[in-house]
């Protein structure tokens, strides 16, 4: 039974294409010829992978003890062994989220009932966002007054900061490829912004299954 | 039409193959791809292109380089459009804008007749007297104003953009090419912005017959168009300079909030005019606008003119006409020698050169659209004009070449420091801040060949700022000549000598008005208005500085500059408001809200159903039928606006007793207790429920508005104090949802196996447990004053326990109820909502809120400030109030205040009508010694009709709490 709904789905339900259930949320997997949406500029709704966070000066111990490698550095990340990624949000606080093969949230979460001191589990409810293509660059100047082309992706870089006014996660997974997450009830605000100028720019929303 | 089109001139912007049809002022004329307005008009022998704003008087070209205020437009929706820039595009319907009856024949021109009875500091004077002043205002409100606003006009979101680079080049002349190349070739990401359509600067126009500065100029920008590490944006002007190098860079389409590591301004200067009788006629030309008339536009400027210099730029700009077919009656120097080769060699082809003279005034042709004649006459080593020797020159243009003034306001704005160069005449650079740097004419260099090593000196201590190389040292030479003259102004008895061509002051103004005791240079600024017109002052400062300082004799650099703000050039507001983002935020169960027809309301920045609309029902029947579903059946309400938090550790506890007023560390796990926060001076900031789920962990909940600010506030705190325990929010991972009436219980019962007898999940308890298999935190809570619940679950899982609740309350005839029936039901509770009911300067003693204030505890935040309060009398006090049962008329509002023998002794926070009591109740703030219950009191609405009330105890509804009671109740209590 479809019980979790995505944050951004009253922006996605009108859509024609292909949906799926997904970790028990519908999905948009596909829409007719958004191959060549997501070649140029795409949004896509990736709410539907699960998600994990924690945080506490006994975060990265307790995460390194239930055999995850986290990233040694502020503000990076690291891939997850099954896909997925583990990203450090400043000094002490960890997002976890799988990809469609791994499991690490789940197990996670239900670890952390019982969690040693300065162990703080975060329940993660993001609206999880992908762009896709070779305007990102294009998006990103209109919204985010980061300068993402200083970042080297080779450091796996995590920006803190604000697009549209919102408060948000980003992380550069390639140069035609950008993860976005932010608070879910500034997700309808952020999807139809950040929509409405994707369209403006030659591109319009995808679905997930050629991006995960 | 196109009588004054030169043959093809090399490098000239205009596209001869695509004529450009367009009217003016209703006449139609056709100019080509690439003229601007002003210049197409001009080649078509239209020489008054706009009035003047004071006194109507006709006006041409002045410097066609972006700062002809006396030629802006209308072009449809579109005002104030600048024609000696804009480019001519197809179709364009212009006219002139502050006209009466025409730009030919403005009947307000008459307004000049009057001049005399106009001085300056007019305005100042006019609106002095109270009496008069309407009638002023209407007149100069009819008189004024430019352009014919459009309301239809469509609402353009322009976007705006950021954007990065290592150097940013600010102007696209010789001496910012030669800087950006310099730069660009040591590796840094160079940007260069020029307003103008075409890069180069006068290096395609300032030619004196000298081929090789447009070849060398050419060179440059070949270099730079294939450079990859340089951009050059043209019609892109840097309009000021913030702090750490955030420079906002305007286009046609957008500003761009460009972020630069180093800036070079090379923004050149602005051609100054000399100030004579009737020098602002049209065909009273600066030199350079009369070489990009020639040399952009091919366009011929006159036929014969009268060439008035003081610098080796007009006897170029006196070779330019000449090899174009002006004939050229005179040439004026105020200087008394030849002091460069260029004007050595004219005097050798016999064309009359005048030195040590002046022009002393203009006269007009018949027809008032250009000149007939130049007066000229000798002056005296003061530069006084001897009016003996005066002669009369025939010529249909006065071309003025006396000097420059630095565009330097970025440079000001950046904060650098300036000094008076006298052998320049100009203010020059003197301490340039961390990360800026000067060349060109900008800086004091006005030679080609020096800008050009001007530029790469820059661009190479730019490099090294940057880190890209070491620091070299270049040397400029100094300038054989001065460029400008240190007193191009021409006294006349009659005046219509002007100073500023936007506010029309003449020379006459400025002595006046230091006479009048505006004596500096900021004070003359505001009587006379100088600079304050559109052009602002790129015309007219300089004059009006000189003046100022002859006048109280002392040096320009001693009179000083006016403060440079940004932006230095007039922004569309189109581009300033742009593309607003405005966050708001939206509850999980938003389009379950819509779908029943959810009116909705900003609380904050949330949006939230303010109540829910029925067919042919009015807004206050919807809210009244919601309230008493929630009364007499079961009502339901989405709360996930409310902050959530959780704490855990040892010293969980420890902190809540630290930041709030009552006292936790005694409660038992699995019960919630009021809480209420307040800040150092012991004033009332919010309040909320904290339900222990363990034991060191909390749940608590603050008010909607304040989950930002208290998070971050918690977070300083706990960081602070070091204490062993982690705060997360939750208030956008959890939604909440309110489930509150007589069959709330029924409804739950439905879908959960937990116990919910009074005695197993008694009022005020907590519990975790799971609907359908959703997990939930739920809280037996009464805000409304029922039996309710409130139920927290993870956000994902919210519409589905709402529609989980909604189909289980069908056969209760359960009702989705918005915040405004919540803020009766509460008022009818008695219960006050922070920031309503209180405000910055309410402390719990008044609120009536000291039972949740925990005075015996060791600390907590406002203690101290509490107790100092209490050893005083409270000025204020919160009471219920009621109107009578058969009050008829209108009710009054929140703010109203109460009235006690013609003094203010209160004031409304509250007021409703109650439907459950079937009259008007409401909250107030009262001086405690007329607060006694059963006593009447006067409330004065806004109109001044006083209402009677009764002082009255709460809660109003339910007092002795016998809807949170079934046969066995197991109340918690709270303690303080």
């Amino acid at each position: 039974m479809m019980r979790r709904i995505s944050p951004n789905h009253d922006r996605l339900q009108s859509l024609s294409g292909t949906w799926r259930d997904i970790n028990g949320m519908p999905s948009l997997m596909s829409i007719p010829g958004d191959e060549q949406t997501a070649a140029h500029l795409g949004i896509a709704d990736l709410s539907f992978l699960t998600r994990f966070g924690v945080k506490g000066a006994g975060a990265a111990a307790w995460l390194e003890s239930r055999d995850l490698e986290v990233p040694d550095r502020p503000n990076t990340w690291r891939s997850l062994p099954d896909g997925g990624i583990i990203a450090r949000l400043g000094l002490t606080e960890f997002l976890i989220e799988d990809s469609l093969h791994s499991s690490f949230a789940l197990r996670l979460a239900e670890a952390c009932q019982h969690v040693p001191d300065r162990v703080y589990p975060v329940l993660r409810q993001d609206a999880a966002i992908v762009l896709c293509g070779t305007a990102i660059p294009d998006l990103l100047q209109q919204t985010c007054s980061v300068h993402f082309q200083s970042f080297s992706l080779n450091d796996h870089p995590v920006i803190l900061t604000l697009i549209v006014g919102v408060s948000v996660t980003i992380i550069p997974i390639a140069p035609d490829r950008y993860r976005i997450w932010c608070d879910g009830t500034f997700g309808a605000y952020l999807w139809e912004t950040l929509a409405t100028i994707v369209q403006e720019l030659g591109g319009g929303v995808v679905g997930a299954d050629r991006l995960i | 039409m196109n009588q004054r089109r030169l043959p093809p001139i090399s490098g000239e912007w205009i596209d001869r193959s695509r004529p450009i049809q367009f009217t003016f002022e209703g006449t139609r004329f056709t100019g080509y791809a690439g003229d601007t307005i002003a210049s197409a008009l001009w080649a078509s022998g239209q020489q008054i292109l706009g009035r003047s704003f004071k006194y109507h008087r006709p006006r041409g070209i002045l410097s066609l380089a972006n700062h002809d205020v006396n030629s802006l437009m209308q072009s449809g929706q579109r005002l104030n459009v600048r024609a000696d820039v804009t480019p001519l595009d197809d179709g364009m319907t212009l006219s002139a804008i502050n006209t009466f009856g025409g730009v030919m024949g403005d009947r307000a021109s008459a307004i000049e007749l009057f001049s005399p009875f106009l001085p300056v500091g007019f305005y100042y004077k006019a609106f002095n007297s109270k009496r008069l002043f309407p009638m002023w205002e209407r007149l100069i409100r009819n008189l004024t104003g430019l352009g014919q606003v459009d309301f239809s006009t469509p609402h353009i979101r322009t976007a705006k953009r950021y954007d990065f680079c290592d150097l940013l080049v600010v102007g696209a002349g010789v001496s910012g090419l030669s800087a950006a190349l310099s730069v660009a070739d040591l590796g840094a990401d160079v940007v260069i912005v020029d307003e103008n359509a075409k890069a180069g600067g006068s290096g395609h126009y300032q030619l004196g017959n000298e081929p090789f500065r447009v070849e060398k100029t050419n060179e440059l920008l070949n270099a730079i168009e294939n450079h990859p590490k340089i951009r050059l944006y043209t019609q892109t002007q840097a309009s000021g300079y913030y702090a750490d190098g955030w420079i906002p860079l305007l286009d046609h389409d957008r500003l761009t909030k460009m972020r630069a590591k180093a800036v070079i301004a090379a923004n050149g200067a602005y051609e100054q005019p000399a100030v004579f009788r009737n020098n602002d006629l049209p065909g009273v030309i600066l030199s350079s606008a009369v070489q990009r008339l020639i040399y952009r536009y091919a366009v011929k400027p006159m036929n014969r003119a009268v060439v008035l210099v003081a610098n080796a730029d007009g006897y170029r700009t006196v070779l330019d006409l000449i090899s174009n077919g002006v004939t050229i009656a005179a040439v004026v120097d105020l200087r008394d020698s030849l002091n460069s080769d260029v004007a050595r060699s004219l005097d050798q082809q016999n064309i009359p050169i005048f030195l040590g003279y002046c022009v002393y005034e203009a006269r007009a042709n018949p027809g008032r659209d250009g000149i007939s004649a130049a007066v000229i006459c000798p002056i005296d080593a003061n530069g006084n004009p001897q009016t003996g020797f005066k002669q009369t020159i025939a010529c249909d243009g006065i071309v003025m070449s006396v000097g420059w003034a630095p565009a330097a306001n970025l440079l000001y704005q950046a904060g650098t420091k300036m000094r008076f160069d006298k052998g320049l005449q100009q203010f020059v650079p003197d301490q340039l801040p961390s990360g800026v740097f000067a060349c060109g004419r900008v800086n004091g260099v006005f030679e080609f060949e020096q800008k050009l090593i001007d530029g790469r000196r820059s661009g190479l201590e730019a490099a090294a700022y940057l880190g890209l190389g070491e620091r070299i040292q270049v040397t400029i030479s100094p300038e054989r000549e001065s460029p400008s003259h240190p007193w191009a102004i021409v006294e006349h008895p009659k005046g219509k000598n002007f100073v500023d061509f936007d506010e029309d002051l003449q020379y006459k103004d400025f002595p006046n008005a230091v006479q009048e005791g505006f004596d500096n240079i900021e004070l003359l600024k505001r009587y006379t208005t100088v600079g304050m017109g559109a052009s602002q002052g790129k015309h007219s400062n300089m004059n009006a500085l000189r003046i100022l300082a002859r006048i109280t004799g002392k040096t320009p650099g001693e009179v000083g500059t006016t403060t440079s703000r940004p932006f230095f050039h007039p922004v569309p507001l189109s581009h300033l408001a742009g593309r607003g983002f405005t966050p708001e935020r939206r509850t999980p169960l938003h389009s379950r809200h819509a779908a029943l027809n959810a009116k909705f309301m900003l609380a904050g920045i949330w949006k939230r159903p303010e109540y829910y609309a029925q067919l042919g029902k009015t807004r206050d029947e919807c809210i009244a039928l919601e309230a008493q579903a929630v009364r007499h059946q079961v009502g339901i309400i989405d709360v996930g606006t409310l902050g959530k938090f959780e704490i855990r550790g040892a010293d969980a506890a420890e902190f809540l007793e630290r930041v709030y007023a009552g006292r936790y560390r005694n409660m038992k796990v699995g019960t919630t207790r009021y809480a209420l926060m307040l800040d150092e001076t012991g004033v009332t900031i919010d309040d909320g429920i904290i339900a222990r789920l363990g034991a060191e962990q909390f749940y608590f909940t603050t008010t909607t508005s304040g989950a930002t600010p208290i998070y971050r506030e918690l977070s300083r705190l706990n960081t602070m104090w070091q204490l062993d325990c982690g705060i997360v929010n939750l208030t956008g991972a959890r939604s909440a949802i309110n489930l509150a009436g007589r069959y709330a219980r029924d409804v739950l019962s439905k879908l959960t196996d937990l116990d919910l007898s009074s005695v197993a999940f008694p009022y005020l308890a907590v519990r975790e447990a799971r609907i359908q298999g959703i997990s939930v935190v739920l809280m037996r809570v009464g805000f409304v004053g029922e039996w309710g619940y409130e139920i927290h679950v993870a956000a994902e899982y919210a519409s589905a326990l709402w529609d989980l609740l909604l189909k289980a309350g069908l056969e209760y005839d359960i009702r989705p109820f918005g915040v405004e029936a919540q803020r009766l039901l509460r008022l009818e509770k008695g219960h006050l909502i922070i920031g309503q009911d209180t405000d910055g300067l309410t402390t719990p003693l008044e609120a009536g809120l000291k039972w949740a204030v925990k005075m015996d505890k060791p600390f907590f935040i406002g203690q101290r400030s509490l107790q100092v309060l209490a050893k005083r009398p409270i000025k204020q006090t919160l009471i219920g109030f009621m109107l009578d049962p058969n009050f008829q008329g209108t009710p009054p509002q929140e703010c109203h205040l109460m009235i006690a023998r013609d003094q203010i002794v209160g004031r409304v926070t509250s007021v409703a009508f109650s439907p459950s009591l079937s009259r008007h109740i409401g909250l107030a703030y009262m001086r405690p010694e007329l607060a006694e219950i059963g006593d009447p009191i006067s409330i004065r609405l806004s109109d001044g009709t006083i209402v009677s009330a009764i002082i009255t105890s709460t809660p109003f509804y339910d007092p002795d709490q016998l809807r949170q009671r079934e046969d066995v109740t197991q109340r918690e209590e709270v303690t303080v």
